[in-house]
């Protein structure tokens, strides 16, 4: 199996550019639902103690809003778009107003809210995979979105448990969207968690390993 | 002023009161603690998978299961705690993501934690007084040698005391 801790940096290179094939096509795809400028960082791809994941990202109290889903394809790997609760909250807003225009309700309920929610992170994860798909050839296969709203910490340790059963590394690929240029943009965080076989066709097809 | 200790994931702790332990944002991982009343002596474990076969040996024991609760109960006994008066609670073990139509073992990480926990508690002969478990809420649980309470928090869903 792949040692992470012998990763070099040729082939985290590798994978951060897979990051920004993947992010490019998100960003396409979520201008057009959106149908507004999106903006993005040049992704990055780092191997993080499991143990600090969370400071990794921010304050592990913090209340966020995330998005899983999980690749079913021969590229297995699972997807977390993650926002804090207010970016969410204020990108479900736009979506729900693209959708209903002026005659938006005030108050809607939470399924409503999430599903809205489901579906742009859907979008995100989705388009983010298949360019990776693409790019190795490989079939490409998403299952339905998982939504949750919590801790910063308590969403993480989905990624600390599924990395803490090979060892004490997690390989984050990492990448930042952001909506509108106003007052108050809208970040919302990618996050590719690569299986290990995933990530082993992913190094070979790429020529790094 | 107590002595507060947050105890972060993987990690064990064992205090002397008067002290608070503290663990942030338990998701599928479980919050053990163990406690003898008389002895005064508590112990915390962030629990994050259930057992360790297949870990390297120099991985931290507070990680598994299978080497946490055996090791939370030697390093109370080294601080003079009885086995026979030893109580435990446990909180955690949330599921945080459901999906439908996919094959989600590693998302049901936290219900093998909590009956991996609770099958060693039961075989070591130690009561389990108290729980909070499953669920897909993370939770911030405290431990306070004053009351032996332990306390959780849980979003939307306020305070309670077990």
């Amino acid at each position: 199996m792949l040692d992470l801790s012998s990763f070099n940096n040729l082939q985290l290179d590798a994978i951060r550019e897979v990051g920004n094939i993947g992010t490019g096509n998100a960003a396409t795809a979520l201008s057009k639902l959106l149908s507004c400028m999106i903006d993005m960082d040049v992704p990055r791809a780092d191997l993080v103690s499991i143990y600090s994941l969370a400071e990794y990202y921010g304050d592990p109290d913090a209340l966020v809003a995330a998005v899983f889903v999980r690749s079913l394809g021969e590229f297995g790997c699972s997807l977390i778009f993650i926002q804090d609760e207010e970016d969410s909250a204020m990108m479900v807003n736009l979506l729900l107003k693209q959708q209903f225009g002026d005659s938006l309700p005030a108050e809607m309920p939470q399924e409503m809210l999430d599903s809205a929610l489901s579906e742009v992170g859907n979008i995100i994860l989705s388009s983010f995979l298949n360019a990776i798909n693409m790019l190795i050839g490989t079939k490409h296969q998403i299952s339905v979105p998982g939504v949750a709203h919590d801790m910063l910490a308590s969403i993480l340790e989905v990624v600390a448990s599924i990395f803490g059963q090979m060892g004490e590394m997690a390989l984050l690929v990492n990448t930042e969207l952001r909506v509108g240029d106003g007052e108050r943009s809208i970040s919302g965080n990618i996050i590719m968690l690569p299986d290990p076989e995933a990530l082993e066709l992913l190094l070979r097809k790429l020529q790094v390993l | 002023m107590e002595n507060t200790y947050h105890v972060g994931m993987a990690d064990l702790v064992v205090v002397s009161a008067p002290a608070k332990l503290i663990t942030l944002g338990l998701g599928s991982c479980i919050g053990l603690v163990i406690f003898d009343p008389v002895a005064k002596i508590a112990g915390m474990a962030h629990i994050m998978l259930p057992d360790s076969r297949g870990a390297k040996s120099t991985e931290k024991v507070g990680k598994f299961a299978d080497t946490a609760v055996p090791a939370v109960i030697d390093e109370m006994i080294k601080k003079g705690a009885s086995k026979a008066r030893m109580k435990a609670k446990i909180a955690g073990g949330a599921q945080m993501f459901a999906l439908p139509d996919a094959p989600t073992d590693f998302l049901a990480v936290g219900s093998r934690n909590v009956k991996e926990t609770t099958a060693l508690l039961a075989k070591t002969g130690i009561a389990l007084v108290a729980s909070d478990t499953g669920g897909n809420k993370g939770r911030t649980v405290e431990f306070s040698t004053d009351t032996w309470m332990l306390t959780i928090k849980t979003l939307g869903k306020g305070k309670a005391d077990i």
